[in-house]
C-alpha cells in the first residue's frame, strides 16, 4: 500500500499523483497507439465508436455527473454538431474550421438551453431537455434547404490539409483518440479549477454554493455550454464515421444510450465515461461473438467430458438455436443494466476501485468501506 | 507508424484516382466462395422499431436458403446465410457489416434492411468489393449510381421504388374515376417524403392542384384532425403514405364522420396485416402494390406448397415481407446460377448486368438489370380490399 505524503497545494491537485500513474497510463497509451497494427478494422471500428461515445460521455459527465443537471437532450447536441459539419462541408470549408465551428455553435445552443433550465430541477429539467431534443429533431426534418429533411445527408470523406482520412483508416482512429485524450485532460484541468469546483458545489447543494458566493446561474449555463460544445465536437466525428446522417438517427434512444454510458461507467469519475462507452459499444459485438462461437465451444467442452458425438452436436445446435433467438440480446442488455443500477450504483469504475482496494488491503479489506453513509437523505436537504 | 502512413498514402492515391475519368475498373471480391459453399450476409431489424418487417423477411430468406440447399445448392455449392440484428441502429449496422465482411467473409450482402442502416454501412461493402443486392428500402440510393465511381456499380435493387409506384398508381386511379380533388396524408419521414414527391410530380404532369396536404408522426394513432381538414377541403381521393395502423385509423375516423371518400395506400399498405386488423373499417381501400399476395385457400401449385411450407417452418402464416425476403435470396441464386460453375465476383456482376430475366413463383413482374440500370422494375399494380382480402384491380401500370 502506497501512502502519498502531501506537503503543499500542488501535491493536492496534481494530475498524476505518483509514478505508478505514469507507468499504467503510459502503457495504456502505447497499447492504444499500437492498436491499429494489432486489430482488424472491425475491432478498430468499435474502438473508434468507443472514442466518440466516450467523448460525449465526458461532456455529459460535466453536466450530469459534476454539476448535477440531468439531460436527455444530448442526442440533439450531437445532431447539431454533425449537421453543422455536413452543411459547411458542402461549401468546401476546411475541416479545422467546421470542426471548431460545430463545437462553438453547439456550445452557444447549449448555453441557450441552459437559461430556461435555470429554473428547473430534477425530473422537470429532464422533461425540458427531452422537449429540446424533439424540437431539434423536428427542425432537422423540416429545414430541408439546409438539412435535406428526412432524406438525410451524405457526409464526404474527411480531408485534412489536403489528405483524405477515410473513416476506417488508422489516421481517423488517431484523430478520434487524440481528441478524446485532449478532452479528458482538458476536463481534468477544468475540474481542478475554480469553475470545476463551483460545478461540484452546485451539485452537492445549491444553497450552500450560493452562500459561498458561487454565481449558480452563471455556472449552470457554463456547464451546459461546455457539455454541449464537447458533444458538438463529437458530433462532427460521428458524422464522418457514419458517412450519412438523418434526423431519425438522433432520437431519444440515442440520448438514453448516452445516459447509460455514464450510469454503467460510473457518474463520479471520468473513467466512467470511457468504461461505459466500452460497455455500450462492445456489448453487442461481444454477444454476437458468443452467438457465433459459444455453441461450438460448449459442445467441445461437453465432448471432453465424455459426451458422445451425437450428444455434443445436439448440444451445439440447441445452444445455437437459443443464442440466435430474436431479442435475446435486448434481454441480456436490460438485465445487465438493472443489475448495475441495483447492485453497483458506482458503476464499472466503482467496481474497479473496490477490486483494487481489495488487493491493496488484502487481507484486511472491509466491505463497509464503500457503504453509503446516510447522514442525511437528499430530499431533506434545503436546495 | 509505417502502416498508417501507407494507409494515408493509399487514401491519397485513391482520392487521386477518383478524379480520373471513369476508366477505373470495379473491384469485386471473390471471398466467401469455396468448392462447396457460398457465404452471404444480411442485417435485419430483429429487435427494433421495424421488426415486423425484419423477422418475416429473415424467415423468408432462411426458407429460400433451405430450399436451395435441399436441392443440392447452386452448381454444387450450398448457401450459408449469416443474419445479424441491427435493431434499425445505423451504428450497429456498420459494425455488423464490418463483422460479416471481415470475420464471416461474406461474398454478397443480400436484402439488408432499412434506409439509414443500409446507407451508413454501404461503403464498408463497396470498399471491400462486396455486392449490395436487393436491400429492403425503396430509396433511390439503392440503385442510382454514379458511373464515375466504379464501386457504386455493386448495388442492385429489386424493390418497387416509392416515387415511381406512387405516380403510376395515382395516375391510374385519377383516370379511372375522374377524381378532381386529390389529397395526401403522409408519414413524416423519408418514406412519407418519397410518396409525397411522387404525388406532387404526378399532379404537376396532370395539371391538377393538390386539394389538401396533411402529415402525421410515425406511431401516431389519432387522425381526427387530418381527416377533418381533408373533409373540409373537399377531397375526393386520399393518398396514404402510411404503413399498417394509420390506414385503419384514418378510415375508421372517416367512417365515424360519415365521409364517403376513396382511400389509396402506397406500397407498404399492401400487406396482409391491414385487412386482418382493420376488418370492415378498411373495406374498399385501394393500394398500390408490386405483386399479388397469395392466400392459402385460393393459391395453386407451387405457391400453395410454399405457403404450407412456410407455415410449417415458422408456425405463422406467410406475408408480403416473407415473400420479399424469399425472393431476395432466390433472385441472388438465379444470377449465381447464370454466372456459371467457376463463380467469381466479376462473373456474378456480369450475369446481373446481362439482362437475363428472373421470374419468381408469385407472378411478380420480371426482374432485369442492365449495365446502366440497376433497378429491377417499375411496373406497378393496384389492388383493393374486398371482403377482407386484397384483390387485384389492374396490373402492368407505368406512369
Amino acid at each position: 500500500m502506497r501512502f502519498i505524503f502531501k506537503t503543499d497545494y500542488e501535491d493536492d491537485i496534481r494530475l498524476l499523483p505518483h509514478s505508478g500513474y505514469i507507468w499504467t497510463y503510459g502503457t495504456l497509451l502505447v497499447l492504444l497507439a499500437l492498436a491499429p497494427f494489432m486489430f482488424s478494422s472491425y475491432i478498430m471500428s468499435q474502438i473508434v465508436f468507443v472514442c466518440i461515445y466516450a467523448t460525449v460521455g465526458v461532456g455529459l459527465l460535466i453536466l450530469s455527473g459534476f454539476t448535477g443537471q440531468a439531460s436527455l437532450g444530448h442526442a440533439a447536441f450531437l445532431a447539431i454538431g454533425a449537421y453543422t459539419a455536413g452543411y459547411l462541408q458542402q461549401y468546401d470549408v476546411p475541416f479545422p474550421v467546421y470542426f471548431l465551428g460545430a463545437g462553438l455553435l453547439t456550445g452557444a445552443v447549449g448555453a441557450l438551453v441552459g437559461f430556461p433550465a435555470l429554473r428547473l430541477q430534477g425530473i422537470y429539467l429532464v422533461i425540458a431537455t427531452i422537449s429540446f431534443a424533439f424540437i431539434v429533431e423536428e427542425i432537422l426534418a423540416r429545414w430541408e434547404s439546409v438539412t435535406h429533411g428526412n432524406e438525410g445527408m451524405r457526409v464526404k470523406t474527411l480531408s485534412l490539409f489536403g489528405a483524405a482520412i477515410p473513416r476506417d483508416s488508422a489516421s481517423f482512429y488517431y484523430l478520434c483518440l487524440g481528441f478524446l485524450i485532449l478532452i479528458i485532460v482538458g476536463t481534468l484541468n477544468l475540474m481542478r479549477s475554480p469553475t470545476g469546483r463551483a460545478f461540484i458545489a452546485i451539485r452537492d447543494s445549491e444553497t450552500a454554493a450560493r452562500s459561498m458566493g458561487v454565481n449558480v446561474a452563471l455556472y449552470k449555463v457554463k456547464a451546459f455550454a461546455i457539455s454541449a460544445a464537447i458533444t458538438g465536437f463529437a458530433g462532427v466525428l460521428f458524422a464522418h464515421k457514419m458517412t450519412f446522417i438523418s434526423p431519425e438517427m438522433f432520437t431519444l434512444q440515442l440520448s438514453i444510450e448516452f445516459i447509460i454510458v455514464i450510469l454503467i461507467g460510473g457518474t463520479f469519475s471520468l473513467h466512467g465515461a470511457v468504461l461505459g462507452a466500452i460497455f455500450l459499444v462492445m456489448i453487442d459485438p461481444f454477444l454476437t461473438y458468443l452467438k457465433d462461437d459459444m455453441p461450438g465451444i460448449i459442445a467441445g467442452v461437453a465432448a471432453t467430458f465424455g459426451a458422445s458425438k451425437a450428444t455434443a452436436s445436439n448440444i451445439q445446435s440447441n445452444v445455437a438455436a437459443f443464442a440466435s433467438a430474436n431479442g435475446l440480446k435486448g434481454a441480456i442488455y436490460g438485465v445487465i443494466i438493472m443489475v448495475f443500477v441495483l447492485f453497483e450504483p458506482l458503476g464499472l469504475y466503482g467496481r474497479w476501485l473496490k477490486i483494487k482496494l481489495f488487493f491493496q488491503l488484502f487481507p484486511l479489506y472491509k466491505r463497509a468501506t464503500f457503504k453509503r453513509q446516510k447522514i442525511y437523505v437528499k430530499s431533506e436537504r434545503n436546495r | 507508424m509505417s502502416k498508417s502512413f501507407r494507409a494515408l498514402g493509399l487514401a491519397v492515391g485513391a482520392l487521386a484516382l477518383t478524379h480520373l475519368p471513369a476508366a477505373a475498373q470495379t473491384k469485386v471480391t471473390n471471398q466467401g466462395i469455396s468448392a462447396d459453399e457460398i457465404v452471404i450476409g444480411t442485417h435485419q431489424d430483429l429487435s427494433g422499431p421495424i421488426k415486423f418487417w425484419g423477422v418475416p423477411v429473415s424467415n423468408g430468406m432462411k426458407m429460400a436458403v433451405e430450399e436451395i440447399n435441399a436441392a443440392g445448392g447452386i452448381h454444387g455449392r450450398k448457401i450459408k446465410l449469416v443474419i445479424e440484428d441491427s435493431g434499425y441502429d445505423p451504428k450497429r449496422a456498420v459494425l455488423a457489416s464490418q463483422k460479416m465482411v471481415e470475420r464471416d467473409k461474406v461474398f454478397a450482402m443480400v436484402g439488408p434492411m432499412g434506409s439509414p442502416t443500409v446507407l451508413a454501412s454501404q461503403d464498408v461493402l463497396f470498399d471491400a468489393g462486396v455486392l449490395q443486392l436487393f436491400p429492403l428500402t425503396a430509396a433511390e440510393f439503392t440503385y442510382k449510381f454514379d458511373p464515375a465511381k466504379p464501386q457504386e456499380r455493386l448495388k442492385f435493387s429489386n424493390i418497387l421504388p416509392y416515387v415511381e409506384s406512387t405516380r403510376a398508381g395515382l395516375k391510374y386511379m385519377m383516370e379511372l374515376k375522374g377524381f378532381k380533388k386529390p389529397c395526401i396524408m403522409y408519414q413524416d419521414d423519408e418514406y412519407g417524403k418519397n410518396v409525397f414527391d411522387g404525388f406532387n410530380q404526378q399532379l404537376e404532369v396532370m395539371k391538377v392542384p393538390a386539394a389538401s396536404v396533411t402529415t402525421f408522426k410515425r406511431g401516431a394513432s389519432d387522425f381526427s384532425a387530418q381527416i377533418a381538414k381533408m373533409k373540409s377541403d373537399g377531397c375526393d381521393l386520399v393518398l396514404l403514405g402510411a404503413v399498417i395502423r394509420e390506414p385503419i385509423g384514418a378510415m375508421t375516423e372517416a367512417k365515424k364522420l360519415g365521409w364517403d371518400v376513396t382511400f389509396l395506400g402506397a406500397t407498404p399498405v399492401n400487406v396482409l396485416e391491414v385487412p386482418a386488423l382493420g376488418k370492415e373499417a378498411v373495406e374498399g381501400l385501394y393500394s398500390i402494390s408490386g405483386f399479388e399476395i397469395p392466400y392459402e385457400d385460393t393459391a395453386k401449385g407451387k405457391v400453395k406448397e410454399w405457403l404450407t411450407n412456410y407455415k410449417k417452418m415458422f408456425d405463422s402464416p406467410a406475408n408480403t415481407q416473407a415473400i420479399i425476403g424469399y425472393n431476395a435470396v432466390q433472385t441472388f441464386a438465379f444470377y449465381v446460377e447464370k454466372a456459371g460453375k467457376d463463380l467469381t465476383g466479376q462473373k456474378l456482376l456480369d450475369a446481373l448486368e446481362s439482362g437475363a430475366e428472373f421470374r419468381d413463383i408469385f407472378n411478380s413482374p420480371p426482374t432485369k438489370f442492365s449495365k446502366t440500370n440497376h433497378l429491377a422494375t417499375t411496373i406497378t399494380q393496384v389492388q383493393q380490399v374486398k371482403n377482407g382480402r386484397w384483390v387485384l384491380i389492374k396490373d402492368g401500370l407505368i406512369f
